[in-house]
């Protein structure tokens, strides 16, 4: 048996939408189990792509200013900056993932920790990035098909965020290095 | 049993004590070899210390022990001879067994017996009484040995009251009037300092390098006020605006103000903490002397312990990791290094031997030497003994160098020796200083020539010190030259440069120098020859002099130099980066690599060339990434006026230039070149964060040949567009 909402005989239709509402909002699962199964991430663009970071990899997002060019590096080095008394190397990430062009010059920088026994590194950004939460089972089903360093989620509606493994971005760079 | 509340204080007395009982090791093998006043009377302040500290902490043992060193010393002060030998063995052991003893007492361990020291200190102490003033130095100690050896000291003697001690201890001081005063004022000056937790001063400095950061985002703030105010001047609404843009000014010199002020405060943080985690060389090269001495008493060598640039200040940490590769690399150079004095004398060398520790800091690098004239390395003994251990297969040890051989010596559990002493022979030596020195992020090379002696150079950062750099331009970039290398700087003149076919000289002084470009080197532009006026810096590095064309001298600045990020530690050009006074950071350029050119020269020749203009870094590095990977040498500049000063001296295959930058955007550029004769047939590629049709127009009536979306410039468009308007202007040519 289904059962019907009631409803005061003064109610418009109006109303009994807004309390329908407010009715489906109570009837979801509790918040608490949701982040249980989500991970938060920063998506932002890179060219026409959207790309992740899990949220917890985010130090910070600083303007892309006073970082020092270091002449002769690897190309996907834009410079040196200083955060917070550490000196650090400001990469391009779309220069790291193999060139995928842009479309708007960088004007952010992500500090970012890719678990390099607490080295950060930055990263250049072209917006500011957006928490995202991320099914786990996408996320976890995603990492299971990926063998390098982009897990691509395809959330409902087809909308792919590539997520990003920093450790493994930085170890290909370092093994690419090695091979040179 | 210890008060608890005294207790809490005894790791803080470990430490000061440590520092005491160097300094009177010190003085005792210097007093050993010749009497100096200052030096006598500093020991006795010494040896007070360490009987009052004791006694205040309510260590009454350990206050008697140093009670009685100070009794068996002071009857010798006023005989301005030497110390007997016997006297100083006698010191120098108990001294060791007083600090082992505090150490237990500390740590709560099993405390050393210090009766064999009171007893060896009675005996020595008699014997040195019952010997001349004259005859002082030239005793042999033959008596406090004996009685060392077992003669237990004369009863009447053991049962000496601590009435009848101090009352002869007061017969010797009214000579020690001056240090004893001093040394009561010493409390007070020890209840003003602290002892400080190193992560804890290391988070201080991280912190000041925090509040630097904080005057820089005070600068931005009052430019950004600065271009607010502009933009109302430009509005022309002055009347209207009349006292938002007084109440802005206000605000802008209040943050100037502060700024400035901030600066000064960090300057100055910087330069007390600086001097907290620093320390000389020579505290921890100065007790070597003890080890030297003690070693060449056991082996019956001669040797002689040179100290050179012992003043040079560095990282606390550091100097204690490097305490242990010292001592090792030093009790090698007597132990396995030099001969017996007879040998030598048979060889026609001095008896005593030599070791010289050297430490020299250039810029943020430190190079320490330890050499010795002794033996040199045996090459046959490590031949022998690599075989005799299996290290390398005896084939291969046929065809070794005689500098590949010298590496096996750093190889786990090598040793010549073929039985086990208390100084050698167990294998554990030289592989472990390598790896504390490549733990310290340095490196140890060893040369060495038979029968002349060896030579140890430990080459590792010096993070904390700071060292004079001269800091130049070049284009936009300011760059550090460490002084130490810049022999002079000059300006160019015509007459003084010749140009020979492939190079450019200078006439310096009666002899020709390459002239090499800044720019050039670090592939920020073509060579070019330096114009009338441009600054020139003769620069001297591992026995090369070149001269340095920059495009100004800013100045000099006594700097800290950091290590670079591992992303970018591999460059050979830089030693580190330097922060600046505004907080900018500069790179630091290698002297060795500037003047060592010639592999860099041809690295450049032969390539296409392409000049990246965007005012955007990371527009700049995508391009780059795409043309490298296309197989050309790129040049970048960041804003029109710079490219065209660039195209003036330098000709390129290709420009590609962003539309949308400040002051001359990338249709004026194009209109710039094109009105230039040489430029009227470089293919131009203008790049859009737009994609629209009234730029492509623009960009084709300005001039250019190509026109590419920022969204385009995905792998291989951009090549495939620079391929494709070079062959367009070929075929036209």
């Amino acid at each position: 048996m289904k059962l019907e909402p009631r409803f005061p005989d003064h109610t418009t239709q109006e109303d009994r939408e807004l309390l329908e509402r407010r009715a489906a909002r109570v009837r979801e699962k509790p918040r608490a189990t949701e982040e249980e199964s989500v991970l938060w991430a920063a998506e932002f663009p890179v060219g026409e792509d959207s790309y992740a970071l899990p949220l917890d990899t985010l130090r910070a997002a600083v303007p892309l200013k006073m970082v020092t060019p270091v002449p002769l590096s690897p190309p996907h080095v834009i410079g040196i900056l200083r955060f917070q008394g550490q000196i650090l190397t400001a990469m391009s990430l779309s220069s790291l993932l193999g060139g995928r062009g842009w479309r708007e010059d960088p004007a952010v920088l992500l500090v970012v920790d890719p678990g390099l026994g607490g080295r950060l590194l930055a990263l250049d950004c072209e917006r500011i990035p957006k928490p995202v939460p991320l099914p786990h089972a996408l996320v976890e089903e995603a990492r299971a098909r990926s063998t390098g360093a982009v897990a691509e989620v395809t959330l409902p509606g087809l909308h792919q965020v590539n997520l990003l493994d920093l450790r493994r971005l930085m170890d290909r760079r370092e093994s690419e290095k090695r091979d040179a | 049993m210890l008060d608890p509340m005294m207790e809490q204080l005894l790791p803080g007395f470990v430490d000061e004590c440590k520092e005491i009982a160097e300094r009177i090791t010190e003085h005792l093998i210097e007093l050993e070899k010749a009497h100096e006043q200052s030096r006598f009377d500093d020991l006795a302040r010494g040896l007070h210390t360490l009987k009052g500290s004791a006694a205040t902490l309510g260590l009454s043992e350990l206050s008697e022990l140093a009670h009685r060193m100070e009794d068996a010393v002071l009857p010798t002060r006023g005989r301005s001879v030497a110390l007997p030998g016997a006297l100083t063995d006698a010191l120098l052991k108990t001294l060791d067994t007083w600090m082992a003893h505090l150490r237990a007492t500390t740590a709560k361990s099993a405390l050393p017996d210090l009766r064999p020291s009171h007893k060896l200190l009675e005996a020595v102490r008699h014997a040195v009484q019952a010997v001349e003033p004259g005859k002082a130095a030239a005793n042999n100690g033959k008596a406090a040995a004996e009685k060392e050896k077992g003669k237990a000291a004369p009863e009447k003697e053991k049962k000496t009251s601590k009435r009848e001690r101090e009352a002869r201890a007061a017969q010797a001081r009214p000579a020690l009037a001056e240090p004893v005063a001093e040394e009561e004022a010493a409390p007070g000056e020890e209840a003003g300092s602290w002892r400080v937790r190193t992560r804890e001063v290391v988070s201080l400095l991280h912190e000041v390098e925090r509040l630097r950061e904080v005057r820089l985002r005070l600068e931005e703030r009052r430019r950004e006020v600065e271009r607010a105010l502009s933009q109302l001047a430009r509005l022309g609404i002055l009347a209207q605006t009349a006292e938002v843009r007084a109440l802005l000014m206000g605000v802008q010199r209040a943050l100037s103000a502060d700024g400035e002020e901030a600066g000064d405060i960090v300057a100055s943080m910087e330069d007390e903490l600086k001097a907290i985690c620093t320390l000389p060389v020579r505290t921890v090269l100065e007790p070597l002397r003890r080890s030297v001495r003690d070693l060449c008493k056991q082996s019956g060598k001669l040797a002689r312990l040179s100290i050179v640039g012992g003043e040079v200040s560095l990282d606390r940490r550091v100097l204690e990791s490097l305490r242990g590769p010292l001592v090792h690399l030093v009790r090698n150079a007597v132990d396995h290094g030099l001969e017996l004095p007879d040998v030598r004398e048979g060889r026609g060398k001095h008896r005593e031997g030599i070791i010289v520790v050297r430490v020299e800091q250039q810029g943020n690098m430190l190079f320490l030497e330890v050499s010795d004239d002794g033996n040199g390395l045996d090459l046959s003994l490590i031949k022998q003994a690599a075989r005799d251990l299996s290290i390398v297969p005896g084939a291969e040890l046929d065809a070794m160098t005689p500098a590949q051989l010298h590496q096996l010596i750093f190889r786990n559990g090598f040793s010549t020796r073929r039985t086990v002493t208390e100084v050698s022979g167990r294998g554990v030596g030289m592989d472990v200083v390598r790896i504390q020195i490549q733990a310290l992020q340095g490196h140890i090379e060893v040369q060495s020539t038979p029968g002349q002696g060896t030579r140890f150079t430990l080459t590792l950062p010096a993070e904390l010190g700071s060292s004079p750099v001269l800091v130049v331009r070049c284009g936009e970039h300011e760059l550090g030259i460490p002084m130490p290398a810049v022999e002079t700087s000059l300006l160019a003149r015509s007459t003084e440069l010749r140009m020979a076919r492939t190079r450019v000289q200078l006439s310096h002084r009666e002899q020709l120098i390459t002239v090499q470009d800044l720019g050039a080197l670090l592939a920020l532009r073509q060579p070019e020859v330096p114009h009338d006026g441009q600054p020139l810096l003769v620069l001297q590095s591992q026995g090369r002099r070149i001269a340095l064309a920059v495009d100004e001298v800013v100045g000099d600045r006594e700097l800290v130099i950091r290590p670079l990020p591992p992303e970018v530690r591999d460059l050979a050009a830089y030693q580190g980066a330097a922060t600046l006074a505004r907080g900018e950071l500069v790179l630091i350029v290698r002297p060795d690599w500037l003047s060592g050119f010639e592999k860099r020269d041809a690295a450049l020749t032969g390539t296409r060339r392409a000049l990246v203009v965007d005012d955007s870094l990371t527009a700049r590095a995508l391009h780059r990434t795409a043309l490298e990977a296309g197989g050309y040498s790129v040049h970048t500049a960041s804003s029109g006026r710079q490219a065209l000063e660039q195209l003036r001296h330098s000709s390129y295959d290709v420009l590609v230039s962003d539309i949308g930058m400040d002051e001359m955007d990338g249709f004026e550029l194009t209109l710039e070149a094109r009105r230039r004769h040489e430029l009227e047939a470089m293919p131009i590629i203008l790049v859009s964060a737009r994609d629209s049709d009234a730029d492509r127009q623009r960009g084709a009536s300005s001039g250019a040949d190509g026109f590419l979306s920022k969204k385009d410039c995905a792998s291989g468009r951009l090549i495939a567009e620079v391929q494709a308007v070079i062959a367009r202007r070929q075929g036209v040519a």
